[in-house]
């Protein structure tokens, strides 16, 4: 298969490098003897007569056949050389010759000797070997039908690639709106600070700066997930090791989840275990992902528990966020850790943030060698659950951003 | 000045609502606002606002299906996107919207030179860009 696709990527492959037999008897050899090599060998279709290492003519199984079992062939000719009723003009090819042409010549010939084989010569006219048109016929017709996969094939590949295209235009779209948008509030609300300055009004300028913080803050987490997937992307994205304890972290992602329940009616329990849990792997990456699945849960809840719980075993640690949110649509899973994808229409999304957490927290994923599964039901919840290797183990690669 | 020109601002975003309100108070309008979507034709036909500034990404309905929506229950009202969208788009909403154009947010001189242009006091002047 593979060396179909080179050939038919190169084009039609030459005369030379299909060479199919280097039978070949000196033109003297009796025809008796050449009838016995063919009884002998079932696959043998032709031979060439040499002299010299020049070729003088070929004789073909069914010609030969046909000649001497005849009435009396085999007594009028058995003795004779075997050039005395061998074709001694065949077709000659140069070995350069490209396999559509060469075909196209056998074809030319008269009927009955069209599936002659072809005789295929050097630079210098010296004999190189046997082409058989069947052969040749199965090849041309091989790569024909290879040339129509191929076709398919990329149709395919370019259906996919305008769907790529169209997420990655998205993409840009909603990037730039989500990038610009913190900033232009942080031009505003430095305009108004300028105003309440001129106008003295100092008491304005303490509430100002705090919008001015909070929206540089927005704009800060957007820069940097945005670096951190084009970091992905690229195979930028390094593996820091050292020993740390999960569950120590998992109590601090917890209580930062705490501060974003906000008003809202949300309980968040932890299970774990109680004493420490050593991981030798990434920890900062590690935090990153688990506090993406922890804010997503208490985005998307609004009221009920946020359920945040590890176990550990044969050196697999598990941790699943289980919440009481709104749940995800059965047809929408597939499509939740694309970049950008939030379920809503990126123009009349009612949550903010980019889109691109979950993306992140599974490219990092694979990056440490674990993986991530879901469980949802629209109206109920969902629970994303995280398995990893409590010790890295060196490079995994990143079989998603192969693209 | 006899009577100040009104403006209703629609936008999700508090930030720019408390923003943008402001700085167009000080160039002497009468500025409203409105936090959703929802309910903004009433607000048109109650105030009758000589400029809407329309947001386009906000929740459950995004401002340029709004602007349909609102033109065809209030043809004439005086709608101008803003927005933090690329210009490029803003200038195709507005063309398929059929709303009267745009402000890109972030630009104060430009939102204060935009919206007298839009509410009519300097239409001798050349708008800065993209046309409407």
């Amino acid at each position: 298969m593979e060396a179909l696709q080179m050939e038919s990527l190169m084009g039609s492959p030459l005369a030379g490098s299909l060479i199919t037999s280097h039978e070949c008897v000196y033109p003297a050899t009796t025809t008796s003897y050449v009838a016995d090599r063919f009884f002998h060998a079932a696959q043998l279709d032709a031979v060439a007569l040499v002299e010299g290492r020049e070729p003088v003519g070929l004789v073909m199984r069914p010609k030969l056949l046909y000649t001497l079992f005849r009435r009396y062939g085999f007594e009028l000719y058995g003795k004779k050389p075997i050039i005395t009723i061998a074709d001694t003009e065949p077709l000659i090819l140069h070995e350069d010759e490209r396999l559509d042409v060469a075909l196209d010549k056998a074809l030319e010939r008269p009927v009955e000797d069209i599936y002659d084989d072809i005789i295929v010569v050097n630079d210098d006219g010296l004999y190189v070997g046997l082409l058989s048109v069947k052969q040749m016929i199965i090849q041309q017709s091989n790569s024909l039908a290879n040339n129509i996969v191929q076709k398919e094939m990329a149709k395919e590949r370019a259906k996919e690639f305008e769907k790529i295209n169209q997420i990655k235009s998205q993409f840009i779209a909603n990037v730039t709106h989500d990038l610009r948008s913190p900033l232009n509030a942080i031009l505003l609300v430095a305009e108004l600070i300028k105003m309440s300055c001129d106008n003295g009004y100092k008491e304005q300028v303490r509430d100002r700066v705090s919008i001015l913080i909070s929206s540089a803050n927005n704009l800060k987490a957007i820069v940097n997930n945005v670096l951190d997937l084009s970091k992905i992307e690229a195979g930028k994205m390094e593996v820091i090791c050292e020993s740390f304890d999960l569950v120590q972290i998992i109590h601090e992602i917890a209580e930062t989840a705490k501060v974003l329940i906000g008003r809202k009616q949300v309980d968040i329990d932890v299970i774990a275990n109680d004493g420490p849990i050593f991981m030798n792997s990434d920890s900062v990456k590690i935090r990153q992902i688990l506090t993406n699945l922890m804010s997503n849960a208490v985005k998307f809840t609004e009221k009920g528990k946020v359920v945040f719980e590890m176990s550990i075993k044969n050196n697999m640690v598990m941790v699943s966020v289980r919440d009481t949110g709104i749940g995800i649509r059965e047809e929408d899973l597939s499509r939740l850790f694309i970049a950008f994808n939030q379920l809503e229409d990126g123009k009349s999304k009612r949550y903010e943030g980019t889109g691109l957490g979950l993306t992140i927290a599974q490219n990092l994923l694979n990056l440490l060698g674990g993986a991530i599964s879901i469980a949802s039901k629209y109206g109920e919840g969902t629970t994303f659950t995280v398995h990893l290797p409590s010790v890295y183990k060196g490079v995994y690669t990143n079989s998603n951003n192969k693209e | 000045m006899n009577e100040k020109k009104k403006i209703l601002i629609i936008d999700d975003d508090e930030k720019y609502l408390i923003t943008t309100k402001e700085i167009l108070e000080d160039e002497g309008y009468e500025v409203y606002i409105q936090h959703r979507p929802i309910g903004s034709t009433n607000a048109i036909k109650r105030l009758k606002p000589d400029l809407v500034l329309l947001d386009i990404n906000m929740p459950a309905l995004s401002g340029d299906k709004l602007s349909t929506i609102i033109l065809s229950q209030e043809k004439d009202a005086p709608i101008v996107f803003y927005s933090s969208n690329d210009e490029d788009y803003l200038r195709r909403a507005v063309s398929e919207c059929g709303v009267n154009g745009y402000i890109c947010k972030g630009n104060i001189y430009e939102l204060r030179r935009r919206v007298a242009y839009y509410i009519g006091q300097n239409r001798d002047e050349p708008l800065p860009y993209g046309g409407l």
